[in-house]
């Protein structure tokens, strides 16, 4: 396991307190219809148009098969842009990918790191790691940008700033340029554009995530809107691409599936508007670009999951889809999760990148009522509900007491018809000892938490509000 | 059937703000004038291609309107970035092959135009010869990468720069291209 | 036609007459029901909760009682999906690893067995519901049509569709009391789209989902009729 946990370090509470701080949150509330319906919306059109099962499932068989070859592939990768004078770094771990990228911007002198948005440097949590070297980091993605600035975790793995609102944001440009900035959305667009411009000409390192990478050619992908991708990965003189092991097809039929599968999963549209594939450093006769190409591939947890009951958590593709259509992270956001990965595949990827006894791992996959929304909007058809059930299973020693022995208990009554039958008529007498004019409004012990916000109706059919 | 497929292509990069006309190889360079001039273009940068030479592009769009470069146009990044000098520059690339369904543009850097042309100047014309038009990612791939090893950057663009970080409301002109505009070349 | 009849835990405890009205239904459709005697859970809330071992020992139960070749009715989208989707897994490499597939196989949820066999139990209710999916029947026996047609059998019943019906009520089994404010909220939800319809009642296939839309909707002072489907169709 790796040396930093993927959680974030400074969160405070109980996921359940962060989620409740957020249900009171009517500002972040109503962003999160907002994007979440504008998410719907998309989608819908995208299923219109296009056989999305068909194409769902031949991504799942896509990914599946990468998975499996996954060694073979990153061997070919390796190979093939080494090749192109890119060089190849293979991070055991978060620590192990932070010190390559710190060392090698020591050794070169750099000051200034631009980045594009990557879920990966998230992960391994790269930005601190450069800062505490002394260097200075700028995250370019306008979303990544105002998180940045705000000092906040991201909200969404496509979406980082989903919980702020336009005036929250004129604030924080404010702050950060010192001048007044006017509150208007097309003038905070012009106003990041014109101050990270000078990011992008001054930064020597550019850092972006990958998407995807492609073994056959040695290529990696870098999917964005904003142009943000391209310019950090065009013109610093060194590029960094730091890659989750397991982000890899091995044929360029392979990967134009899920380049095509991605932007209609992730933003509910047929195309994204810039995606970068890159094969490696400038080239002799060529006149741009970057001359030093590094890509890190980071481990942290994954290869130990091929072959087990995680496996298929590999097959993500990072497009978010899973949280705009779950009912809990369209209630409470992302930042209660704690953690990058934040919605469904946030509560089964970080227990399980951590491992089971992280303290991730009894909060996070029970945050989830298992409705399923999240594997009906995968484009690759994980099993998301059904994970989460097993990550459950892997972690039951840091429930409540009263939990496992009230399991064990209860195993052992209702498997017996006689203890069943005297249960069920103590319950019955109790419903008739606490019910008041048909409904019971406090339970004693744990199972107050239900009566904490229901009454329990002592009838059937439940008799309704007197009103 | 060319001329359905490059309808295809300009009705998709519309539906996302960019836009786009189907012209003769006549009429290319007024075509581009018009562009540019809507754009209020002071300084142009066009890829180092063959067909726009055959056009005879660089010296028809010149003038005391504008300033014509071609790529490498020795700018530097702040200049291209509009850091430095105007910064109502436009560059004009030629398209290696196009997903004419989805909207999707293809440039390589080996073709004469860099890595960043595109999207770090203010605006963005490509050309397009119909011929080059595919119908799907898999079959434009397919043609660059059959043509030879894979260019050291291959960039897909299918929209103008845009962003929905704030408030979930897409807007334009993030840190790319402003504006997007597709010419295709009929026949 | 033989058919066994398991009411489910939560019908024994909270609703009996759920259990009753399945059975009318089935008669009414010529079907002969049987209730095997002893039976108690199919395990679900263990299952779901992490702890396999002890819904297995609950299902080992269930696996006896249920046992032959009859087919088995279930009046809960969500308990038939435990048995169908999940059985097999959790008996996966056990002795009664066939049982449980052979179980899985011949169970249903009530209302799909009426539209598997074309059964319509000719009921009388006059009135509007407005009806809720719950989210395993939903999504993991995939039945969006078989409660809807079995209303459509019935000339009485005016369905009125409610803004988000498949939408989870935030129920969720052990997710209800281990973060029940974002439950509740959900709950809220659920009932206020279901009110806002103007329905005579709220049904649905799971028992389970209605306790607690009910029960939310009595705190918070929503009005809201709740019955399960199978009572309005026994009618």
């Amino acid at each position: 396991m790796s040396e930093r946990p993927v959680s974030y370090e400074d969160v405070t509470g109980t996921l359940r307190e962060r989620a409740t701080e957020a249900l009171g949150d009517e500002q972040l509330r109503t962003n999160l219809r907002a994007s979440a319906g504008s998410w719907a919306a998309g989608r819908k059109r995208m299923d219109e148009q296009y056989p999305f099962q068909e194409m769902r499932e031949k991504g799942r068989e896509i990914r599946t098969r990468a998975v499996a070859e996954l060694p073979q592939l990153l061997d070919q990768l390796e190979e093939n842009l080494t090749a192109t004078g890119g060089v190849v770094y293979r991070a055991a771990d978060a620590a192990a990918a932070c010190r390559y990228v710190v060392e090698l911007a020591q050794r070169e002198g750099a000051d200034l790191v631009a980045k594009s948005k990557s879920m990966a440097t998230e992960e391994i949590k790269l930005n601190e790691a450069l800062e505490e070297a002394g260097l200075r980091v700028v995250e370019t993605d306008l979303g990544e940008w105002i998180i940045q600035l705000a000092g906040q975790h991201p909200s969404h793995i496509v979406a980082p700033a989903v919980h702020l609102n336009r005036e929250e944001v004129a604030d924080l440009f404010e702050q950060e340029s010192g001048g007044p900035v006017e509150n208007e959305r097309e003038a905070l667009v012009a106003h990041a554009r014109q101050r990270l411009r000078e990011v992008f000409a001054t930064a020597q390192i550019g850092v972006s995530g990958v998407n995807l990478a492609v073994a056959e050619s040695g290529t990696i992908c870098v999917v964005e809107n904003e142009g943000n991708g391209r310019l950090v990965t065009a013109l610093p003189r060194i590029h960094v691409a730091v890659m989750g092991m397991e982000r890899i097809v091995g044929s360029w039929e392979d990967a134009a599936h899920i380049l095509e599968l991605l932007p209609m999963a992730a933003i509910g549209d047929d195309a994204a508007g810039y995606v970068n594939l890159i094969t490696g450093p400038r080239r002799p006769d060529e006149t741009d670009g970057p001359e030093q190409f590094h890509l890190v591939i980071v481990d942290g947890g994954r290869s130990a999951l091929r072959g087990g009951p995680f496996e298929e958590i590999l097959n993500c593709i990072r497009c978010g889809a899973c949280l705009y259509a779950c009912p809990m992270w369209k209630s409470v956001g992302g930042q209660a999760y704690g953690s990058p990965y934040s919605g469904p595949i946030g509560a089964v990827l970080t227990p399980v990148l951590e491992g089971p006894h992280a303290s991730s791992a009894g909060q996070l996959p029970h945050f989830s009522s298992l409705c399923g929304a999240c594997h009906e909007a995968c484009p690759v058809g994980i099993p998301i509900h059904d994970l989460l059930v097993k990550a459950r299973g892997q972690a039951t020693e840091q429930r409540p007491r009263s939990e496992r022995v009230g399991m064990w208990l209860w195993s052992r009554l209702w498997s017996n018809p006689v203890a069943y039958g005297i249960g069920r008529r103590l319950a019955r007498a109790g419903a008739r000892v606490l019910g008041r004019r048909g409904w019971i409004e406090r339970l004693p012990g744990p199972a107050g938490a239900w009566t904490s916000q229901r009454d329990v109706p002592t009838t059937w059919p439940p008799k309704p509000p007197s009103s | 059937m060319a001329t359905e497929a490059a309808q295809q292509l300009i009705a998709a990069l519309t539906r996302r703000r960019a836009s786009g006309a189907v012209v003769s190889a006549d009429e290319v360079v007024a075509a581009l004038d018009r562009q540019l001039d809507a754009w209020n273009v002071t300084r142009v940068v066009l890829a180092d291609d063959p067909l726009l030479e055959q056009l005879g592009v660089a010296d028809a769009l010149g003038g005391d309107r504008r300033e014509v470069l071609t790529w490498p146009p020795r700018l530097g990044a702040r200049e291209l970035l509009g850091l430095e000098g105007p910064a109502a520059t436009c560059g004009v690339s030629v398209s290696v092959a196009a997903v004419a369904p989805r909207g999707t543009l293809m440039l390589a850097a080996s073709t004469g135009q860099g890595r960043a042309l595109d999207a770090a100047a203010a605006y963005h014309v490509s050309l397009v010869p119909d011929d080059r038009l595919h119908d799907s990612l898999a079959g434009a791939l397919g043609q660059v990468y059959r043509e030879g090893p894979p260019p050291s950057a291959l960039s897909l663009v299918s929209a103008p720069s845009r962003t929905s970080d704030i408030e979930k409301i897409s807007t334009l002109g993030a840190h790319g291209a402003l504006g997007l505009h597709a010419l295709v070349i009929a026949g | 036609m033989r058919a066994l009849l398991m009411r489910t835990c939560l019908v024994d405890h909270a609703a009996p007459s759920v259990g009753r009205a399945a059975r009318v239904v089935l008669e009414r459709c010529g079907v002969d029901v049987v209730e095997p005697r002893g039976q108690t859970c199919c395990g679900q809330p263990a299952w779901t909760a992490g702890y396999p071992d002890e819904a297995r020992r609950v299902a080992s139960h269930t696996l006896q009682v249920f046992a032959g070749e009859d087919p088995v009715i279930v009046p809960s989208g969500s308990c038939a999906a435990m048995i169908r989707h999940a059985y097999p897994e959790a008996f996966a490499g056990t002795p009664d690893e066939d049982a449980a597939r052979q179980m899985a196989d011949r169970t249903r949820e009530l209302t799909q067995f009426l539209a598997e066999h074309g059964l319509n139990p000719g009921c009388s209710h006059r009135g509007s519901v407005t009806y809720h999916d719950s989210c395993h029947m939903l999504r993991l026996l995939e039945e969006k049509e078989s409660p809807r047609t079995a209303m459509a059998g019935a000339s009485g019943i005016e369905l009125r569709e409610m803004e988000a019906t498949d939408v989870c009520c935030g129920f969720g089994g052990v997710f209800s009391v281990n973060y029940p404010e974002v439950s509740g909220r959900l709950g809220e939800e659920k009932a206020r789209h279901a009110a806002a319809t103007g329905a005579d009642e709220l049904v649905s296939c799971d028992v389970s989902c209605l306790l607690h839309i009910a029960g939310r909707a009595h705190r918070t002072g929503t009005p809201l009729r709740v019955r399960h489907l199978a009572e309005v169709l026994a009618e």
